[in-house]
C-alpha cells in the first residue's frame, strides 16, 4: 500500500517546464482573445460609422469583419484551455483562492460569453440587412463579451495581492483596495484589443488604400491611449519592480513606439507621391506583423516577472503546509482504505443489509431499540421485537418517518428495496404476523378496563383506537391499534411505564388488573 | 476547506453543475461527434459519385453545426471547468492534478478539433467540387480528433466510478485504464453518433428542398445509422453497468426516481421503455423514407435524447454516492483521511473561510459553516433537496443522532466530518433552521447591543461575502 499522498502535492513536471508551458500557451490565449475584442469592437465602431453616414457600400466590409469574430473566438476558447489547466497545477492555492472569492462573477463568465459569440454571430449576419437588429444585438453581444475581461482583470489582480484576499472576501473585491489597479489593467486589456485587431484587420482585411489609411488611424489612436493606460497602470503597481521586469518594460515600450512609427499615415492626394508612400506602408504593414507578437511577448514577460514576485512566497508557503497537513493526514490512511474496502463490499440492495445500516444503529441487532445512536434519544427508539402491525402501515411508517421523533423516512430506497426490508423485518420479529386473538372481554377487570380507555386513553387514541383527532395533532402521534399493535408485555409495559418524551404518560398507579386488560383492549382492537 | 466556500442557493450546486454539464455532452456528443460525422458522410457519398444532394444536405447543416459547437458547446465545456472550480476546487484540483497529461493531451485534440472544424467549413466552397478528397481528409481528420477527445476524458468519468486498484497503489494507470473505460467509449461515442444520426434525421426531414428520391435515400441512411449506433451503444451501456460496482449501481432507481417517485420505480421501466420506443419508431420511419412521419417523430425522439443523456449522466454521478475520488475524497470535498483526523480535532480549525454576514451569533456561524463544509454539496437551505425538509419533523438529538450515522443510514451520503461537539452544533443549528416556529436555543441568537444597526446588517446580509476567520 502506497501511504496517503496530497493530490495537491504532485507535479506533472518540472515547475521551470510549466511555468514556461503557461507562458507559452497563456501568450497564444490572449494573442486570440484580443484578436478577438478587437474585432468585436471595431466591427460596431466601423458599422456605426458607416450607418450614421448611410453608406452601405462599406457594410460588406464591416461583414467580413465580424465574420472573422467566429473563428478567432473558436480559437480563444480552445487555447485557454491550457492556461487554465496550468494555472490550477501551478498555482492552485492563489488561483482557487481569488476565483473563489469572485465566485458568482467568475461562474457568469460561461453565460456571458455564450450570449455574447451568438449575439456577434447574429450581429454579423444582419448588419447589412436589418441594421436595427443588429445593433441591439451588437450591444448585447459587446456588453457581454466587454464584461469577461473585467472578471478576469480583477480575478488575475487579485489573485497576485494575498495580502488583499480577505478583505476582497470580506468587502467584495471592488471595496479591496486594488480597484484603481483593476480598472487601468482593463482599460489596458481593451487597449490591448484594439491594437492587436486593428493590426490584424490593417493586414488581411483592409485591400483599398482608403480603408487602410482608416485602419491606421485607428490602430494608432489606439496605440496612443495605451501609452496613457499603460503608464497609469504601472503607477498603480505597488512595490520595486525588480530589474528585469524594468528591462521588459522598456523593451516593450521601445517596441510600442516602434509600432506607433510605423502605424503613421501620411495622406497625401498626390498620385505619386501615394504610389511611393504606399509601397513604404506595405513595408510597414509586413513589420508590424512581426513587431506585435514581439510586444506582446515582452509586455507579457514584465507582467509574468511581477506576478512570480507577489505570488512565489505565498505558493512556497502554501505547499509547506500542505507537506505537514498531508504527513500527519497519511497516518489514517490504513483505516480510511480498510472503511472504504469494506464499504465497497456491501450492497445495500436486501433487507438484512439495508436493517444493518439503516435501523441497527438505533434500534439495535436484536430490534430491542439499543442502538449506540439512539443512546442520547429523549424518545427511545421502539423495540421492534414487539411490534404485530399491518405491512402496508409499517411500509407507510419506513417511508414517511415518524414525526416528532428520530425515526426519518426511508424514501432513499425504493419500492423493492422497502419490500426486502419488510420481508427482513418480519423473519426477524414476526413484525408481520397477526397477534393471537385475545379473549373475549370479561370481569371486573375488563369492564374497568373499557372504561378507562373511554375516558381516559380515547382522548388521544379514539374509541376504535385510530386515534382521535387531538391525538393526530401530537407529534408524534399515537399509532393506528387497528393496524399496529404491539405485544400483551411491552403494550403492558407502556401504559405501566409509559412512553418516555411523547404525551403517552405512566399510568401505574391504575389497578393491575385493569392495566392488564387494557394492554389485552388494545390487542382486541387490532383483532376483530 | 483551504479554499473559500461557494454553494448556489435554491438551484443547489449539483444542478447548476449539471445545467451546464448535460448541455455541453449534448452538443459535444451529439452534434460534436455525432452530427458532424453525418456531414462528413454525406460529403464522402458526394465525393464518391452518389449526388451532388448529398453535398449541399450536409453543407446545410453543418452552418448551425459549427456556430453551436463553438458557441456553445466548447464554452459549456471550459464551463464545467469553471463551475467545478469554484464549487469544488479541492476537488477538482485534485482530478487536475491526477489526470493532467489526458487532459493536456486531451487540450491538444480538442484545439486540433475545433482548427478542423473551422478549415473544413470555411474550405467547404472552395474545395467541395474541385477537390472533394482533400475535403473529406479535413472532415476525417475532425472526427478523429472529436472522437480522441471524447476517448480522453473516459478515463477520468471512469475513474470516478471504478477506480480499480488506484485507491491503495495511486498509479495513474490504474486510475485512467479503469475497467469501465472501454464501454464508456463505445458508449458515448456511438451514443453520440446516434444522436447525431436522429439530428440529420430531423434536418433532412424538415428542411431538405431536394427531389422526393433524394430525400428518402437521405433518410433511410439517416435511419440506418441512427439504429445501428443505438445498438452498440446499448450494448457498450450493458457491459458499462456490468462493471460498476453493485454497492453504487443498486441506487441507480432513487439517483432517476429521487423521493418522487422511488415507491413506483415501475413508472422509470415504462418511461425509458417508452422513449426507446420512440426513438426506434422515429429512426424506422427514417429507414422507411417516411417524410412526414419522419417530422413528427424525430422532435419527441431528440427530446427524448435530452432525457436520457441527464438520466444517464444523473445515474453515473449520483451513484458514486459519498466519493468525490473514490477512496480518497468523499463528495463534500473532505478526504477520507481528513474525515478521520477530525474526529479528534475537529473541522472548525480547518475551515479557513467562513461567510459570516449571513449568521451573526457565533455558534450560529459555526453551525452554517459545518453545513457549508459537511452538507452544502448536496443539500440546500430552502430549494433542490431541501435540508429543512429532509430533517421537518425529527427531534433536535434526532438530527444530532442522525447526522452521526449519515453514512451507514443513507449509503451514498457522506459521513459527518468533526467532533461531537462540532456535530451538536450543527443539528442544533439545522433543528433551528427546519422548525422556524420553535424557539432556537440560547446561543444561537445574537446578543442584543444597542450599537447594531440592523439596516448594515441587512445590507451585507444578501452578498455573498466571506470573512477570514483566522489566519
Amino acid at each position: 500500500m502506497t501511504p496517503w499522498n496530497d493530490l495537491f502535492l504532485a507535479l506533472p513536471l518540472p515547475e521551470p517546464w510549466l511555468r514556461a508551458l503557461l507562458f507559452v500557451v497563456f501568450g497564444l490565449h490572449l494573442l486570440f482573445v484580443l484578436l478577438m475584442l478587437g474585432t468585436a469592437m471595431l466591427g460596431l465602431f466601423s458599422f456605426l460609422e458607416a450607418w450614421l453616414k448611410d453608406d452601405a457600400g462599406r457594410q460588406s466590409w464591416n461583414k467580413r469583419v465580424v465574420g472573422t469574430h467566429m473563428p478567432l473566438k473558436s480559437l480563444a476558447v480552445v487555447l485557454g484551455v491550457a492556461p487554465l489547466l496550468i494555472i490550477q497545477i501551478y498555482n492552485s492555492e492563489a488561483f482557487f483562492t481569488a476565483t473563489g472569492i469572485f465566485a458568482y462573477a467568475w461562474i457568469a463568465i460561461i453565460p456571458l460569453l455564450i450570449v455574447a459569440f451568438l449575439s456577434v454571430d447574429v450581429f454579423g449576419h444582419k448588419l447589412d440587412t436589418r441594421p436595427v437588429a443588429a445593433l441591439v444585438f451588437a450591444c448585447v453581444g459587446l456588453a457581454a463579451l466587454l464584461t469577461v475581461p473585467a472578471v478576469f482583470t480583477g480575478a488575475l489582480a487579485l489573485m497576485e495581492r494575498p495580502g488583499l484576499w480577505a478583505a476582497a472576501a470580506a468587502k467584495g473585491p471592488a471595496a479591496a483596495g486594488f480597484a484603481t489597479h483593476w480598472v487601468f489593467r482593463y482599460l489596458h486589456v481593451l487597449g490591448a484589443a484594439v491594437v492587436f485587431g486593428g493590426v490584424f484587420h490593417l493586414v488581411f482585411s483592409a485591400k483599398d488604400p482608403e480603408r487602410r489609411a482608416r485602419m491606421r488611424r485607428w490602430t494608432l489612436a489606439a496605440l496612443l491611449f495605451q501609452v496613457v493606460a499603460g503608464s497609469a497602470l504601472l503607477a498603480t503597481l505597488e512595490g520595486p519592480l525588480g530589474a528585469p521586469a524594468v528591462v521588459a518594460l522598456t523593451l516593450g515600450v521601445a517596441l510600442a513606439m516602434l509600432a506607433a512609427w510605423l502605424l503613421r499615415a501620411p495622406e497625401t492626394d498626390d498620385g505619386a507621391s501615394t504610389r511611393s508612400a504606399s509601397g513604404g506602408r506595405e513595408i510597414g504593414r509586413a513589420r508590424l506583423l512581426w513587431l506585435l507578437p514581439a510586444l506582446l511577448v515582452t509586455m507579457l514577460a514584465a507582467r509574468q516577472l511581477l506576478q512570480d514576485q507577489a505570488l512565489e512566497p505565498e505558493r512556497s508557503a502554501a505547499l509547506a503546509v500542505r507537506a505537514q497537513r498531508a504527513q500527519v493526514l497519511a497516518a489514517q490512511q490504513p483505516r480510511a482504505l480498510a472503511e472504504f474496502n469494506a464499504k465497497l463490499a456491501t450492497v445495500y440492495d436486501n433487507g438484512k443489509t439495508i436493517y444493518a445500516g439503516s435501523c441497527q444503529p438505533c434500534h439495535g441487532e436484536n430490534g430491542l431499540g439499543d442502538g449506540a445512536a439512539a443512546r442520547r434519544l429523549l424518545i427511545p427508539a421502539e423495540d421492534l421485537s414487539a411490534i404485530r402491525a399491518e405491512r402496508a402501515y409499517v411500509r407507510e411508517l419506513l417511508v414517511r418517518g415518524v414525526p416528532g421523533s428520530a425515526m426519518p423516512y426511508f424514501t432513499v430506497f425504493d419500492r423493492v428495496k422497502i419490500e426486502s426490508l419488510l420481508d427482513e423485518l418480519d423473519g426477524r420479529f414476526a413484525m408481520l404476523s397477526k397477534p393471537e386473538k385475545p379473549q373475549a372481554a370479561a370481569g371486573p377487570d375488563a369492564a374497568n378496563a373499557a372504561r378507562v380507555w373511554a375516558e381516559t386513553c380515547a382522548t388521544c387514541h379514539a374509541q376504535d383506537g385510530k386515534g382521535s383527532a387531538f391525538g393526530q395533532t401530537l407529534k408524534p402521534a399515537p399509532p393506528d391499534f387497528s393496524r399496529y399493535a404491539l405485544t400483551p408485555e411491552r403494550a403492558l409495559a407502556v401504559i405501566t411505564e409509559g412512553y418516555p418524551g411523547t404525551v403517552m404518560q405512566p399510568y401505574r398507579d391504575l389497578p393491575d388488573g385493569t392495566r392488564r386488560e387494557l394492554a389485552v383492549f388494545c390487542q382486541r382492537l387490532r383483532v376483530k | 476547506m483551504i479554499f473559500p466556500i461557494l454553494h448556489i442557493p435554491v438551484l443547489g450546486d449539483g444542478m447548476t453543475i449539471a445545467l451546464d454539464a448535460v448541455l455541453h455532452v449534448l452538443i459535444s456528443h451529439g452534434l460534436a461527434i455525432g452530427a458532424v460525422s453525418m456531414v462528413v458522410l454525406f460529403q464522402a457519398l458526394a465525393a464518391a459519385g452518389r449526388g451532388a444532394f448529398w453535398s449541399d444536405l450536409g453543407r446545410s447543416l453543418l452552418g448551425p453545426l459549427v456556430i453551436a459547437t463553438t458557441s456553445v458547446g466548447a464554452v459549456t465545456g471550459v464551463g464545467i471547468w469553471f463551475i467545478t472550480g469554484a464549487l469544488a476546487p479541492a476537488g477538482i484540483g485534485s482530478l487536475i492534478h491526477l489526470f493532467f497529461w489526458p487532459w493536456f493531451i486531451e487540450w491538444g485534440a480538442f484545439t486540433a478539433e475545433v482548427v478542423l472544424l473551422l478549415f473544413y467549413y470555411y474550405l467547404w466552397p472552395r474545395l467541395s467540387e474541385e477537390r472533394p478528397k482533400a475535403l473529406l481528409a479535413l472532415g476525417i481528420g475532425y472526427v478523429c480528433m472529436a472522437v480522441l477527445s471524447g476517448i480522453l476524458i473516459s478515463g477520468i468519468l471512469g475513474f470516478m466510478l471504478t477506480p480499480d486498484g488506484w485507491p491503495s497503489g495511486q498509479r495513474f494507470v490504474e486510475a485512467y485504464f479503469n475497467p469501465t473505460f472501454i464501454p464508456q467509449c463505445f458508449l458515448r461515442i456511438f451514443g453520440g453518433l446516434a444522436m447525431g444520426a436522429l439530428v440529420a434525421l430531423a434536418w433532412t426531414a424538415w428542411t431538405f428542398k431536394g427531389a422526393d428520391d433524394e430525400r428518402r435515400r437521405a433518410l433511410r441512411l439517416c435511419g440506418v445509422v441512427a439504429i445501428v449506433a443505438a445498438a452498440v451503444s446499448g450494448a457498450a451501456g450493458v457491459v458499462y453497468f456490468q462493471r460498476v460496482p453493485q454497492t453504487y449501481l443498486t441506487h441507480w432507481v432513487f439517483a432517476v426516481a429521487t423521493s418522487v417517485l422511488s415507491q413506483r420505480p415501475e413508472v422509470l421501466t415504462w418511461l425509458n421503455a417508452g422513449a426507446g420506443a420512440v426513438l426506434l419508431l422515429a429512426a424506422l420511419a427514417g429507414v422507411a423514407g417516411r417524410k412526414t412521419a419522419s417530422r413528427v417523430l424525430a422532435i419527441p425522439a431528440l427530446i427524448l435524447c435530452v432525457g436520457l443523456v441527464s438520466e444517464f449522466e444523473r445515474v453515473r454521478e449520483f451513484v458514486r454516492g459519498p466519493y468525490l475520488l473514490p477512496g480518497y475524497m468523499y463528495a463534500n470535498q473532505i478526504p477520507l483521511v481528513q474525515k478521520l483526523a477530525a474526529e479528534k480535532t475537529g473541522m472548525l480549525p480547518e475551515l479557513r473561510w467562513v461567510r459570516e454576514a449571513r449568521e451573526a451569533a457565533p455558534a450560529a456561524r459555526s453551525g452554517r459553516a459545518l453545513f457549508d463544509a459537511d452538507c452544502g454539496v448536496c443539500h440546500s437551505i430552502g430549494g433542490v433537496n431541501d435540508i429543512r425538509q429532509r430533517i421537518a419533523g425529527r427531534t433536535l438529538e434526532g438530527v444530532n443522532a442522525l447526522v452521526g450515522i449519515t453514512q451507514q443510514m443513507v449509503p451514498f451520503m457522506t459521513p459527518f466530518s468533526g467532533t461531537d461537539a462540532e456535530r451538536l452544533t450543527l443539528a442544533t443549528y439545522l433543528y433551528a433552521l427546519a422548525n422556524t416556529n420553535s424557539r432556537p436555543a440560547p446561543q444561537l441568537l445574537l446578543p442584543k447591543k444597542p450599537a447594531a444597526k440592523p439596516a448594515a446588517a441587512a445590507a451585507t446580509q444578501g452578498g455573498a461575502k466571506a470573512k477570514e476567520m483566522k489566519q
